[in-house]
Formats: C-alpha cells, structure tokens, sequence
C-alpha cells in the first residue's frame, strides 16, 4: 500500500460514519453502565434513600452502608442509650441515632481476607506451575503434547458442581473442607489450565534463538530458562497472574458449597448480609462496591491483553 | 508374496480414501451437536432418552479419529 | 530429539565442574527437564481433577449418599442414568437450560457483534470506550446476580422504574424474578449485559484481522458495502463468532452462580437450569449417587462441546 492510498484509504470509514458509530458505542456503553454506577450510589445512601420510589438519583451522602457492613449492631433502648457516655466514633454515632449501639465488628473483613489469601495463594501457585509447564510444552518435544495440552484445557471447562461432589467428599476425608488451603489448591487446578495456555501462548513468542545464545555462551537450559527466558516473559507472567486472580477472586460456586464459616468468600458472604427485616441494601451495596474495586483497577490494567485472557492465548490481536 | 501385493495396495489406497481425519472429525463435531440437540430439545423425551448415548458415541469417536494422521 | 540438544551437550560438558544442585540440574537433559516442568501441573491435575472424576463415575453407579456414609454401598449398574434420563423433570430443566443458552447466546451474538462492528470503525475515543464496556464481564457472576436483584425489585428497584417510566405502566405491578413468565426473561437480561461485552471483544478481534487490501479490491470491483459485509465482514469473522458462541454456550449450559443468586431456581422450578437441579439433589436431597449420574451425563456434554471449541480455537490460532 502507498502513502497515497493510506492517505485518503477507501475502507476509512467517512466522519459521518465515525460519528454515528461513536454515538451508538457511547450510548451503549453508558446504559450498561447505570447499573453498576447505580450500586455504587446505593452504597453512600442511607437505607431510607436506597428504598425510596421513586429512585433517588440525588440523596444526601452517608456512610451508614459501610457502618453496617462492617460491624454488627444491638438495638437498645433510648434511656440505655442515653446513659452511655459520647458515640465512639462515626459508626457509633450512626447507630445510635437509630437506638442501636455497636456490638462488634462483622464477619466481612475476614471474610474480604479469606478472599485475598486463597487469591494470591492460588495465584501464585498456578501461575508457577503453569510457567513451568508451559516453558515445558513450549519448548520440548513432549508425547501427547496435544492431548495433554486438551486435557489441562478441559479441567477448566467441567461443571463446577459436577466437581464439587467428590471434592466435597474428598476434601471431607482428608480434612480440607472448609480450609484456606483446600480452596488454594481447588482454585490453583482450576487457574493452572488457564496459566499453562495463556504462558505457552507468550513463552512461544519469545525466540528460540535467545535461549541458543544463552546455551552457547556456557548457559546450561536451565540457566537460560531462568536468566533469558523469565525476563521476557515478564508481561504475559503479570498478565497471567492477574487472570488467574480475578478468576479467584470472583469465584462463588465452589466457594458456597464447600466453605461454610473459617474459609468463606467474600462472594457467598455478600448476598447474606441481612439488616432488620430483610436485606440492609447499602450494606450489600457498600459490600459489592470495595469488592468490585479493585477488579475495575485490574481492567484497566489489563486491557490489552483480555482478549488473549478469554481465548485461552489463541487470539494475539 | 506378488499376489497379496496388490489387493493390499487397494486396501491402503481405499483407508486413505476413508480415514481421513478431516471429514471423520466433521462427523464426530456433527453427532456430539445433535446429542446436545437431543438433550435440549422439547418435542420428544425418547430422543432425551438417547442424547447421552449419542454425544458420548461422538466424542469417544472425537478422541479415536484426533489420533488419525492428517 | 531437539535442534538445541547438539548445542546443550557442549555446555553440560564445559561446567559440569560445579558441585550441588545447580550441577544435578545441569546434568539433566532436555527430556527430563521437560518431565521436571510438567509433571508438577499434571499431578496437580491428576489430584484434584481427574481422581475425583473417577470417583464421580464410580458413585454414579451406587446408591452412596453422603449424609449417610455408614449404609452400605450397593452397586446398581446403570440405574440411575436410566432414572435420569427418562424422567421429565429432569428433561424440563434441560428445557430452561435451552431457553437460557439459546437466548443469552442470540442475543451476545447480535449486540457483540454489531457493537464490535462499531467500534472497528475507529471513532475518536473508542479504546477508552471500549475498555467501559467491557467491565461487566470482569466482574464476579455471584456479585452481579445479587446486585441484579435490587435493581429487579418490583417497589424500589431501578429496572422496573425504569421500565414503568418508559411503558407507563406501575413499577409495581410486574415482578421480574418473582412471575414464571418473566423470571426466565431476568436471567438472560443480566447475562446479556454482563457477556455482551465478551462476544463484542472476540467479534473485535475477527473484524481486525480482516486485511484492508480485500475490502480495497472489493471497492476497485465497485462491490456495495452492503455486499461486501455479506461477502467478506461475515464469512470472515465467522471463525471468530463461532469461538464466541461456542464458549458461550457452554458457560451458560453450566451457568450456576449467577442464576442461583438471582433466582435460585425459582419461582418454582421456572428458571431451575441444570447445574441448580443438580446442586439441589446434590447438596440439599443429599443423593450422592443420582446426582453424580447427572454430574457425569453433564460433564460428558460439556467435554464433547469442549472439544469442538479447541478445534475452533485451532482454526482461530492459523490466521
């Protein structure tokens, strides 16, 4: 192609076009964004706000949603209330102008904790595991690579329910259930598929011929894997681990059906946060809202490289 | 030994013709989408009753016919 | 064995001197190195994947159930594939597990692609709006389906407000999770929202890798736009859609988090897809042996899709 017909190209798309396409994408992207905004609203209101008809879109900010999700209350009376001495801070003082008292810190943050340990444990294991293999695959003549490459794949795509039966019942023999560990482990088999084709994927791009150089100047392939290989393939390794960890991070089924208290998840723990009489939606709203956070930072981190993620590291763009 | 050459040869020429992994795996795709079908659909519960027969028959035959050469 | 081993001989041999670990990994060759690499992930696999899923074979032909692990354990052969797959109920949840894959699928596929088809036309702004967009998808199923039921709540709900705004009609007087005509509905609307994105992004890709000459040929033959999107921009993108609706539909045939948070299966057992059937008579009936029947025939489909989506995914990685 010339500089000529780059220029003045016939398949640019005209201004008009442009424009009209723009105003669609945007209009879409800003309908499908009122819900999420939406819950986030709702975590700053107060619970009479949240359930008002019609919707408040403008309200009186209050931090009564994140008081609630984060500690647990007692009614009392106004008189007993009244004998107390000062509110001990904002969320005392939130509760006590609803005649309640705080009674003690709610089982959110260990349950957010619980959620970053079996993330990152997961996380790292699976995306160890997964470099090696993949260098492994990669590079090596492996028999049955191609079934075995099916296989890790296909681990990945078993109903979670259909595994959590014998989970369940294994994880009940050997006294995993309802251990951080046995959640790490469960998700680091589930993440090592995703980590072993995502790695292959960048490990393949990577040429040879580095490690050959390496090997010549008194490398061992160990070495090189280590010194050459490792340092380029710094991208696709963080890329993977962030996958892997939004994957851990989001999980629900397993989570609901073989943790009950110790390890529980953030995800079953949000749904069940109930106030007096019924779900306390900006406790739920305020929930969701730090749950969500930190998996927006990691979109926006990693969005040149989500399509690789979803493909399994098939489409490179 | 030059008399069994030669229907051999036929044979061969006849296994290339038919075990061929493009076409086979096309069929295997097609039996393991109508076992899915069969699962799903509303009109008759017999063809239910035989959709886990048939989508497992196509991917057992999915797995046989990977293995044979391009 | 390999076109680098010639060349790591040499180098085994030039430090082979060096005591300890670092001289015992040294000494491996390439093919031991390579099992060194692998085995971990597959005995992981083997662990945690594979035994339980023999395990599940073998329940599925004996009456075990787990809340009563001291009844001795009878073997009936292929009883319960038979009880499964003969029994309407089971065939009626297949049903709304059809009705689910089949409109969420329909529905991504035409909003993915026509919205990929959009922003491939390169409007100022568009990486910024794209990455907006595909938010939802990135965001736990679990946590989305539970703050879909606010906004699907018939009083204070922002959904049926915005409903009631637009139809005149009273925000009350419709329940989305709550009527048996609607609930199935709800679901594939948050599906949709939450996947479009998905679709859209692999859509993308398709129209991409698309090269500009085809379509400058095809204005040199004096070919409409409205031809060229039904001879080049489909077929071309096909591949690409495939891989999409593909994985689409086999996420949603086991769809499980979303659906149970929203609905739970309910009202009645309207919007009960497969995987709520089987986790209510896994963990709530406690029929270990029926349900691992049921998991087993599940898994199979799932494997036999799994399959046809690889090789999509082959047909992808060659262009």
């Amino acid at each position: 192609m010339t500089s000529v017909t780059t220029a003045h190209s016939v398949v640019e798309p005209s201004v008009t076009t442009r424009r009209f396409a723009g105003s669609l994408v945007v209009l879409y992207a800003i309908i499908t964004m009122i819900p999420l905004v939406w819950i986030m609203l709702t975590a700053f209101k107060s619970p009479d706000d949240a359930i008002s008809y019609p919707p408040k879109v403008m309200f009186k900010p209050s931090l009564e949603g994140f008081c609630n999700l984060f500690t647990t209350r007692s009614r009392q009376t106004p008189e007993f209330i009244r004998s107390l001495g000062p509110p001990q801070g904002l969320c005392d003082g939130i509760a006590r102008d609803r005649n309640m008292v705080v009674a003690g810190p709610s089982n959110y943050v260990p349950r957010f904790v619980n959620s970053l340990i079996i993330a990152f444990g997961s996380t790292v294991l699976a995306v160890a595991l997964g470099t090696l293999s993949a260098y492994g695959f990669s590079r090596f003549r492996v028999p049955l690579k191609d079934d075995l490459l099916f296989f890790i794949l296909s681990t990945r795509m078993m109903p979670p329910i259909a595994v959590a039966i014998p989970i369940y019942l294994m994880y009940r023999t050997i006294g995993l259930s309802d251990t951080r560990l046995g959640m790490i482990l469960l998700y680091t088999s589930v993440n090592v598929s995703l980590a072993v084709w995502l790695l292959k994927g960048f490990i393949d791009e990577i040429p040879r011929e580095y490690e050959e150089a390496a090997m010549i100047d008194g490398y061992t392939r160990f070495q090189a894997f280590v010194k050459v290989v490792l340092p380029q393939a710094t991208t696709g390794i963080a890329a993977t681990a962030i996958f892997c960890l939004i994957f851990a991070w989001n999980e629900y089924a397993f989570a609901v059906l073989l943790t009950s208290g110790n390890a529980q998840t953030a995800p079953p723990f949000i749904p069940i946060i109930i106030g007096e009489g019924g779900q306390d939606w900006p406790a739920v709203a305020a929930g969701t809202t730090l749950f969500l956070v930190p998996i927006v930072v990691f979109t926006v981190l990693l969005r040149k490289h989500l399509l690789r993620g979803i493909t399994f590291g098939a489409v490179r763009k | 030994m030059s008399v069994d050459l030669t229907p051999s040869i036929a044979r061969r020429g006849l296994a290339d013709r038919i075990l061929r992994r493009a076409p086979l795996e096309a069929i295997a795709t097609t039996i393991i989408a109508a076992g899915v079908v069969m699962l799903m659909q509303p009109l008759s519960l017999t063809l239910y009753s035989w959709s886990f027969a048939t989508t497992l028959f196509g991917t057992v035959m999915f797995t046989i016919v990977s293995k044979v050469r391009e | 064995m390999n076109e680098l081993s010639a060349s790591s001989r040499i180098t085994y041999r030039a430090v082979m001197v060096r005591p300890g670990l670092a001289r015992r990994i040294r000494g491996l060759s390439d093919r031991m190195l390579a099992w060194l690499f692998i085995t971990p992930t597959i005995v992981l696999l083997l662990a945690i994947n594979i035994f339980p899923l023999l395990w599940t074979i073998y329940l599925s032909f004996t009456n075990y159930r787990a809340n009563r692990a001291n009844v001795p354990t009878i073997w009936l052969g292929a009883d319960w594939y038979q009880s499964i797959l003969t029994d309407p109920d089971i065939w009626a949840a297949m049903q709304v597990t059809a009705h689910f894959v089949i409109w969420t699928v329909v529905i991504e596929t035409v909003l993915g692609f026509g919205l990929a088809y959009l922003i491939d036309k390169k409007f100022r702004g568009h990486g910024m709006w794209t990455t907006i967009i595909l938010l939802p998808m990135m965001l736990s199923p679990a946590v989305v389906g539970n703050f879909w039921t606010f906004l699907y709540q018939p009083q204070i709900g922002l959904f049926n407000y915005v409903v009631a705004f637009f139809t005149g009609r009273a925000a009350s007087s419709f329940q989305m999770l709550g009527d048996v005509t609607l609930s199935p509905w709800a679901i594939v609307i948050v599906d949709a929202w939450m996947w479009t994105p998905y679709v859209m992004l692999i859509c993308l890709a398709g129209l991409r890798s698309i090269p500009d000459y085809i379509y400058e040929a095809a204005e040199v033959d004096r070919a409409s736009k409205w031809r060229q999107f039904w001879s080049i921009t489909l077929p071309m993108a096909l591949p690409f859609i495939m891989l999409a609706v593909l994985f689409r539909g086999i996420e949603n045939f086991k769809m499980f988090d979303m659906v149970n948070l929203l609905t739970g299966g309910g009202p009645g057992s309207t919007t009960e897809v497969a995987s709520i059937t089987l986790k209510r008579a896994a963990f709530e009936s406690w029929r270990t042996g029926y349900s691992s029947a049921f998991a087993i025939i599940l898994f199979v489909t799932v494997f036999g899709l799994a399959n046809i989506y690889v090789k999509a995914l082959n047909k992808v990685k060659s262009r």
